[in-house]
């Protein structure tokens, strides 16, 4: 809402230098945006918060204003002369819908002249950046920012039949509008018509074939309450916001839909001169509900941390006018005016007193004193994680939940069933909600590789979305995602060093897994214990072409919440081992289709208490091999914690193991 | 066998760097080179017994590896005698003359960091985890009820208008604000409650410098028997000493939200201008960083809470909001472009 510092002295002497002003309406809760010169005036751009209508007209910021310096507010008088011939011998008008019409008045002022409006008139609307543009349009908007009421000239010569009918518009319906807009109306849109054809889209705008102009001589004035739901949604469905809609749409004051309408009668008699015709027609389907509201001084100053004296919070609200209709020792009840809808409680009440009083005023202080914290696991788990992550130089990216349809194109990882959809998205190729966060990250390695950076080791903790039945809330999946550009097993590392951070007990098991995103070889389903922790691969061919990369990412998928089920936090100190340990390095010569899995686990499956460590070297294949076989080679460690091993002790064990894996997958010592 | 003997050769290196004094080099050279057992003395003589064709390659690989490890433990003990603290790095063949440069630049490994968004959460979430604040999070994709009803939103604010709120149908929708998460809270818990609650939220914002369709807030509060206004002003000042720090100037001003009463915005002074007036704080010379409030009657009505006993406040703050103040970052799409030429400027 625009101000002008010049106009608003009108309605209050408050005395304050234009800074001042701005500065005591920003503390009361009214922001001034911008202060702006204009001539020998300043206007200032005041942010009105939806809860206060009241102060969208030059008046209401007037009452703030005087009650801030505790002044007096001049309202004008609205007093004027009629002839004797009455309204309803003229004209009439007739409320189909009194649930989108709640109030409708109509004046008739004859024999105007229409032309330029004065200097003084046209010099104030142009201060808050209007138009000027005849005196009975220039006196409507005066009024309008006046007191907040729109309001609406007819030329009443161009009304078929000479009357007013408030409907609901006809399908299929048109209408040129002040602005040049042709609109097509529904049947949902409450119109102002005559007895032919719609004139005004009520609250909305006037009709350019019943505007007033050069020609006009008698003018139907109209000043009404429409509902506030209904005004918004025409305007938004047409496309169409003026000053009126505006303050419609927030709800106007019922009771200055007469006032505002005497205002411009009087101004229009004065400014271009005319008779106004006797009498209103007012027809008026707004319940006239007296709001009564008591304020006890206790709760007050219990609630804001202060003390207030009942006389401040009595003189706050007087000057608000709030009408005082009882007292007692420890407060009172005042009667709310009809412009405060928002004021209906005893909360109210004392937000009231407090912003005029002053935020500044209340004290920063406090018992709160200490008070015992949950622990929060997921906090302390993802933390440890993202520690661990980071330190072994992956990036962490965020990205965007909202994605489009090619996150499917390689296949789904968590769930068949389709994506959640956007009813409304901002773009129509943008309007799902993730299930995998994978197709993110190669998002952000492919922008990453566009600006030149080659090596993109990162990862996401983010949630995925996966559909439930019907109108259920979705599973929201805490997902790790990774992508690492050292391969396969430098990746498959960085999870492995994760789950021992974790303390997790469960051994990572791995099986080929067959996804259209991975290349077939190196790609596997991980699994701890019975839950499919998640997948890991090299991208497929396909994806890197796809993509256009240039290197070959590798790129897992974790279900964090399986890592926060096995997270074991209470670790416990083992001992150093006192005795040295004795290793044995092997070499042994397998086909093809044993793994080191099945190695490590036959191994394992002896349950020989004094084997400690089994670690992979690595695997060969080549000259010395036969075609189809491969080497592997790998040291075991031998430890007892109650004696040193003897060399010949160990050879025994390491002769049982052989002979096992000989026996059980034909695995032989490397000649 | 060519893998063994390089794997030896990796040990023996790696053997030789951590060594720390003259005796314990005097035993990788036993372990090693030793008569009896050594390592390669011990390789050496299998050669015999391998198959012919491998005999002679494996004997020369064997002895290149023989000389060079002695090589290397004469090295080390050099540097042990000529330099204090025995530096050495292997495999640095020097030549006679050669001048080490100290101004070489170091060696880095690579160490990756969080997120600028994660990292201004965690450094929010510190701040108040001291003040006994407990952390919660709630669901991103929630009901109708508790994005607004319960928020005491009445049914036709603009808010829950198509274009200020993703919706999914059957009343289901992206939350706009975290907010919802102090209904779940207080749905499940009784007083005393002191809680903040991070997370992303959306709005189908226009697109611009200053707005995406994803963010993140985290929102706050505090309910017991006697909170007042005061307390609000004191946690919150706190907060703001913390985050921004000491020498910030606050302003606490009338607002307006449906689930507080009385409502306030919090502003700071513009760390840039130093209230002077700029770009950043439209030339006001000062920044909105906060919205907080006492939190109103209904809400506790509708979570079931005695109005007459409690009184609480709650607050709320933009992480991309803090994160560009703090900063100076100008577009908040670069939070979620995820370039590492700017991640790795945190
Ligand atoms: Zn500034």
């Amino acid at each position: 809402m625009k101000i002008s510092y010049n106009w608003l002295k009108d309605y209050c002497k408050h005395g304050l230098s234009v800074e001042k002003l701005a500065e005591s309406l920003t503390n009361a809760g009214l922001v001034v945006d911008t202060v702006s010169p204009v001539e020998d005036d300043f206007c200032l751009e005041v942010e009105v918060t939806s809860n206060r209508p009241d102060c969208l007209g030059f008046i209401g910021v007037a009452r703030e204003v005087a009650t801030i310096v505790r002044g007096k507010l001049d309202i004008p008088d609205v007093g004027y002369d009629t002839m004797d011939e009455n309204i309803n011998d003229i004209t009439s008008v007739t409320v189909e819908d009194n649930e989108l019409c709640r109030r409708y008045t109509a004046r008739i002022i004859k024999d105007v002249k229409i032309g330029p409006s004065p200097g003084w008139l046209q010099k104030k609307i142009s201060s808050i950046g209007l138009r000027p543009v005849n005196n009975i349009v220039d006196i409507t908007n005066y009024v309008l920012m006046e007191s907040g009421q729109p309001l609406h000239a007819f030329d009443f010569n161009k009304l078929s039949e000479s009357r007013i009918v408030v409907r609901r518009a006809k399908k299929a319906e048109t209408m040129e509008a002040i602005d040049g807009s042709k609109c097509t109306l529904t049947d949902d849109m409450l119109v102002i018509a005559d007895f032919q054809k719609p004139v005004a889209i009520a609250g909305i705008m006037g009709g350019k074939d019943t505007e007033v102009s050069d020609t006009t001589r008698n003018i139907l004035l109209e000043s009404a309450f429409f509902d506030p739901r209904s005004v918004r949604r025409v305007s938004r469905k047409l496309g169409l916001v003026s000053d009126s809609s505006y303050r419609f749409e927030r709800r106007v004051d019922p009771e200055c839909v007469d006032w505002a309408s005497r205002r411009a009668t009087k101004m229009i008699l004065e400014i271009a001169g005319g008779q106004a015709v006797e009498g209103v027609i007012d027809q008026n389907y707004l319940e006239d509900k007296k709001v009564c509201v008591t304020l006890k001084m206790s709760h007050l100053n219990r609630l804001l941390g202060l003390q207030i004296e009942k006389d401040t919070a009595k003189d706050i609200l007087g000057h608000l006018q709030f009408s005082i209709n009882s007292e007692t020792e420890d407060g009172f009840s005042v009667d709310v005016p009809s412009f405060r809808g928002d004021v209906y409680r005893e909360i109210d009440l004392i937000e009231e007193v407090a912003r005029i009083h002053g935020y500044d005023k209340i004290p920063i202080k406090s018992n709160i004193g200490v008070k015992l914290t949950q622990d929060n696991q997921f906090d302390k788990i993802t933390e440890k994680t993202k520690n661990v992550i980071s330190g072994l130089g992956f990036n962490e990216v965020i990205t965007d939940s909202i994605v489009g349809d090619s996150q499917n194109r390689h296949g789904t990882l968590w769930s068949e069933t389709s994506s959640l959809k956007i009813l409304n998205p901002i773009r129509q190729d943008e309007d799902l909600l993730r299930k995998a966060l994978v197709h993110n990250l190669l998002r952000v390695k492919k922008h990453n590789q566009n600006y030149g950076v080659e090596k993109t080791d990162i990862y996401e903790l983010s949630k995925v979305y996966l559909p439930k039945e019907d109108d259920q809330l979705p599973e929201e999946k805490e997902c790790l995602c990774l992508l690492g550009e050292e391969g396969y097993l430098a990746l498959k590392g960085v999870i492995e060093t994760i789950l021992n951070h974790l303390n997790i007990a469960d051994s990572l098991e791995s099986t080929h897994f067959n996804f259209g995103l991975f290349c077939p070889e190196k790609s596997a389903e991980l699994r701890l214990g019975d839950s499919v922790l998640g997948f890991i691969g090299e991208l497929s061919k396909e994806v890197i072409s796809d993509y256009g990369f240039r290197s070959k990412p590798c790129v897992a998928e974790l279900d964090f919440n399986i890592l926060i089920d096995k997270t074991n936090l209470e670790s416990s100190y083992r001992k150093i081992p006192s005795f040295p340990v004795v290793t044995r390095d092997l070499a042994v010569v397998t086909d093809e289709d044993v793994t080191w899995a099945d190695i490590k686990r036959c191994i394992e499956s002896l349950k020989i208490d004094y084997v400690d460590d089994i670690e992979f070297f690595d695997v060969y294949r080549g000259k010395q091999i036969e075609r189809g076989r491969k080497s592997i080679a790998f040291r075991i460690t031998f430890r007892a914690d109650d004696k040193t091993l003897k060399s010949d002790e160990v050879d025994i064990l390491k002769e049982k193991i052989l002979t096992n894996l000989s026996n059980s997958l034909g695995v032989n010592l490397r000649a | 066998m060519q893998e063994r003997l390089s794997e030896i050769k990796n040990q023996a290196k790696d053997d030789l760097t951590k060594a720390g004094s003259i005796e314990e080099v005097e035993t990788i050279k036993t372990r090693y080179l030793g008569r009896k057992g050594g390592v390669i003395t011990e390789i050496i003589k299998t050669i015999p017994g391998l198959p012919p064709e491998q005999r002679s390659s494996t004997g020369k690989s064997a002895n290149i590896l023989k000389n060079e490890i002695g090589k290397w433990i004469e090295e080390k003990k050099d540097g042990f005698n000529t330099s204090a603290d025995g530096s050495f790095s292997l495999p640095l063949p020097r030549l006679k003359g050669e001048i080490f440069d100290v101004t070489l630049p170091g060696e880095h490994k690579p160490y990756g960091r969080k997120h600028p968004l994660t990292q201004t959460i965690d450094e929010i979430k510190g701040i108040f985890k001291k003040l006994c604040f407990d952390i919660e999070y709630g669901p991103e994709v929630e009901h109708e009820y508790y994005n607004f009803d319960a928020l005491n939103i009445p049914a036709d604010h603009p808010s829950r208008e198509d274009f200020d709120t993703f919706y999914l149908g059957n009343k289901r929708l992206l939350r706009s604000q975290t907010s919802t998460v102090q209904i779940r809270v207080m749905e499940k818990k009784k007083p005393p409650i002191r809680m903040i609650a991070p997370g992303k939220v959306f709005r189908p914002d226009t697109v611009d410098a200053r707005h995406a369709s994803m963010f993140h807030q985290i929102e706050g509060l505090m309910v017991d028997e006697g909170v007042s206004f005061s307390d609000l002003k004191y946690v919150l000042t706190l907060f703001a000493q913390s985050y921004f720090g000491q020498d910030i100037k606050m302003r606490f001003r009338p607002s307006f939200f449906p689930f507080t009463e009385p409502s306030a915005e919090i502003d700071i002074s513009c760390s840039l201008c130093k209230g002077k007036g700029c770009s950043v704080c439209s030339q006001s010379g000062w920044v909105e960083v906060l919205g907080a409030g006492m939190v109103d009657p209904n809400v506790f009505d509708t979570v079931g809470y005695d109005s007459e006993k409690y009184t609480g406040f709650a607050f709320g703050m933009g992480v991309e909001r803090l994160t560009m103040l703090k900063y100076g970052i100008d577009n908040i799409r670069l939070f979620f472009e995820n370039d590492l030429r700017f991640l790795s400027q945190f």
